[in-house]
């Protein structure tokens, strides 16, 4: 038995019979929906990656000396080796502020390469056992122990450049060894280049190398706010009571970047939008040529009984087609191309994790769903003139 | 009543003093099991003629009625019903679609009525018409693939694919060899006895024109009895 004869068979047809203006027409859309997704793909990852570490962080407020706003985001989100220094009793007085739940501080040593330490140049990270709720949460399990002197954990980069599971774990730091019991799981901030020693250390250290920050300083404070309390309200009263200090809530942590990399998002946006222009204007001039050629065929169709709607739904459906099969290439291009090029681009390897299936999904779909449109709106013209032809042409042999 | 009637049909090209008639005031009533032929030079209005009867050129002036019911007063998908479900048409020049086999262009027609028969039923009506033109083993050949005479007769039999009331043939037996043209005449003929389709044949051939039962003469626009 023969296959059944449809309307997707018939437009299946027509689109065989000039397979070169075809492949063309699909191979532009698949490039234009490639570069959708892979862009689409790169600015998700990056701004995942920065909301990711700003959300982790395991804070409600920052608090840093006043002035240091900047060089904070730079150290926590950005891998940037940057000190700054304020007095600890600006802890208490946070943790004294109405809404503070509980406080933790951190003191920040830079370390010099080839210097004082077996490290790369890098933050090491004195912090508060007792109180900390920032560093533990990232030990994908908990050590068992507290560090005493001369042990520490380490970020997942820093774990690398002093090849820990290989020859060595112990590392020189300011002059003094340091056995590493843990690594940190890949956070896509700064804690990953970073190592983390109990505030005990800080004195030897300072004494042992060249770190010189103020007696019984400290870098930062991170606050948990009581529940249901906003954390921008207490940044705020924490920056009324205590003049020498900047807090910061969670939310506007990273916030700069992303305003940053908002105006990247926009550049990729315009140049979509001037490739989707260009690439509806082929599909119109493909489909009316496409409709020229056809005169005399629909008007054919329209003399043995086919109603407009019936013409319309045959092209509709061949630019659909195109658009359908353009976009799925492109979007398995675009899909490939985000997931190769991941080394090329700093930004990307850092990012604590991978697009996830749903955003995949998602920006698939999106894909599929641009592609065809803009395939759609550039063939609308040829379709509405084809539309109004007369089935007396095929009667004048036309 | 009359199945199809042109009421004195008019149908002038061009405007005010460059207007044209191709079509003079003509009256003519197809009934059931009619075989019509209309006979004249070629510029004598046939095609015309036959197209404001398959509703596909609308009369300056006159009525077409179609079992009463006046076709010119039917929007743009009435009309297509009216050709798809009504009229079977076969046209001067070759009208199959390139793309399709012999069998998918006398299922197209079908496909543009598709409650009518089911998807088995079109096939094996669409392969029984190839089979009386003779092309039942070509039946998935291209048009590309077939000669001149076998378009023609793929074409004669797509115009019996949805069983029409009339059949407008437009110098149906062109380039068809002789034996070919007595096969398409019987086929003619055989649908019109069997089933009551009437048939309204245009040639310039008196001979052809001499198998119908009756027989009309078109002279510069105007339809005489032969």
């Amino acid at each position: 038995m023969a296959k059944e004869f449809t309307q997707l068979a018939h437009a299946v047809r027509n689109l065989r019979r000039r397979p070169t203006r075809t492949v063309t027409l699909v191979a532009a859309i698949g490039l234009l929906v490639s570069a959708l997704v892979f862009a689409l793909s790169f600015v998700r990852r990056v701004e995942a990656g920065i909301r990711t570490a700003s959300g982790r962080l395991g804070a409600d407020v920052i608090v840093v000396p006043t002035g240091s706003r900047g060089a904070a985001e730079d150290v926590l989100l950005d891998n940037a080796v940057k000190t700054f220094y304020m007095d600890r009793e600006i802890a208490d007085r946070v943790r004294a502020t109405k809404g503070v739940a509980r406080v933790t501080t951190q003191t920040y040593l830079a370390t010099i390469a080839g210097n004082c330490c077996d490290v790369p140049e890098t933050i090491v990270v004195a912090f508060d056992q007792e109180s900390d709720f920032v560093v533990a949460p990232w030990l994908p399990r908990a050590l068992g122990k507290r560090l005493e002197r001369g042990e520490a954990v380490v970020g997942s980069e820093s774990a690398f450049n002093i090849r820990i599971g290989l020859t060595q774990v112990d590392g020189r730091l300011f002059g003094k060894v340091f056995h590493v019991l843990g690594v940190l799981e890949k956070t896509g901030t700064g804690l990953d280049t970073a190592i983390f020693v109990d505030e005990k250390n800080v004195g030897e250290l300072v004494r042992g190398g060249t770190a010189r920050p103020p007696p019984g300083a400290i870098s930062v404070v991170f606050v948990k706010v009581e529940p249901g309390v906003d954390p921008a309200r207490v940044a705020g009263a924490i920056e009324d009571s205590i003049i020498e200090a900047d807090a910061v809530a969670r939310r506007d942590v990273g916030q700069t970047m992303l305003r940053a990399f908002g105006d990247v998002s926009r550049v990729f946006a315009v140049t979509f939008a001037l490739a989707a222009v260009l690439a509806a204007c082929l599909a119109w001039a493909v489909f009316t040529g496409v409709a020229n050629e056809r005169i005399r065929e629909v008007g054919l169709m329209r003399a043995i009984g086919a109603k407009e709607s019936h013409v319309v739904r045959l092209f509709l459906l061949e630019v659909v087609l195109v658009g359908a099969l353009g976009s799925l290439a492109g979007v398995v291009a675009g899909t490939g191309l985000s997931l190769g090029l991941v080394k090329g681009f700093d930004v990307l390897r850092s990012a604590p994790a991978a697009l996830g299936v749903a955003d995949r999904l998602a920006i698939a779909a999106l894909g599929l769903a641009a592609g065809t449109a803009i395939c759609v709106v550039g063939a609308l013209s040829p379709i509405r003139s084809t539309r109004r032809t007369e089935p007396l042409a095929v009667l004048k042999g036309d | 009543m009359p199945r199809l009637v042109a009421e004195n049909v008019t149908k002038t090209y061009g405007a005010n003093g460059t207007a044209v008639a191709a079509v003079r005031g003509v009256s003519l009533d197809v009934d059931r099991g009619d075989f019509v032929a209309i006979i004249g030079h070629s510029g004598s209005g046939k095609t015309t003629l036959l197209s404001i009867l398959g509703g596909l050129s609308r009369p300056s002036e006159g009525r077409v009625l179609f079992d009463g019911r006046d076709l010119y007063a039917f929007d743009g998908d009435a009309l297509s019903e009216y050709r798809c479900e009504h009229v079977g048409f076969v046209f001067q020049f070759a009208s199959l679609l390139g793309a399709l086999t012999a069998r998918e262009n006398l299922l197209l027609p079908a496909r543009f009525r598709p409650s009518r028969r089911s998807a088995e039923e079109r096939e094996a009506r669409a392969l029984e018409l190839l089979g009386l033109v003779g092309l039942r083993d070509r039946a998935d050949a291209y048009p590309a693939e077939l000669s001149g005479g076998q378009q023609r007769r793929v074409a004669i039999a797509r115009a019996f694919m949805n069983d029409p009331r009339v059949i407008l043939a437009d110098e149906p037996t062109g380039d068809l060899d002789e034996e070919t043209e007595a096969d398409v005449m019987r086929l003619f003929r055989a649908m019109n006895e069997r089933s009551g389709t009437a048939v309204v044949l245009v040639t310039h051939d008196t001979e052809l024109a001499g198998q119908a039962r009756r027989r009309f003469r078109m002279h510069r626009g105007s339809l005489l009895e032969a």
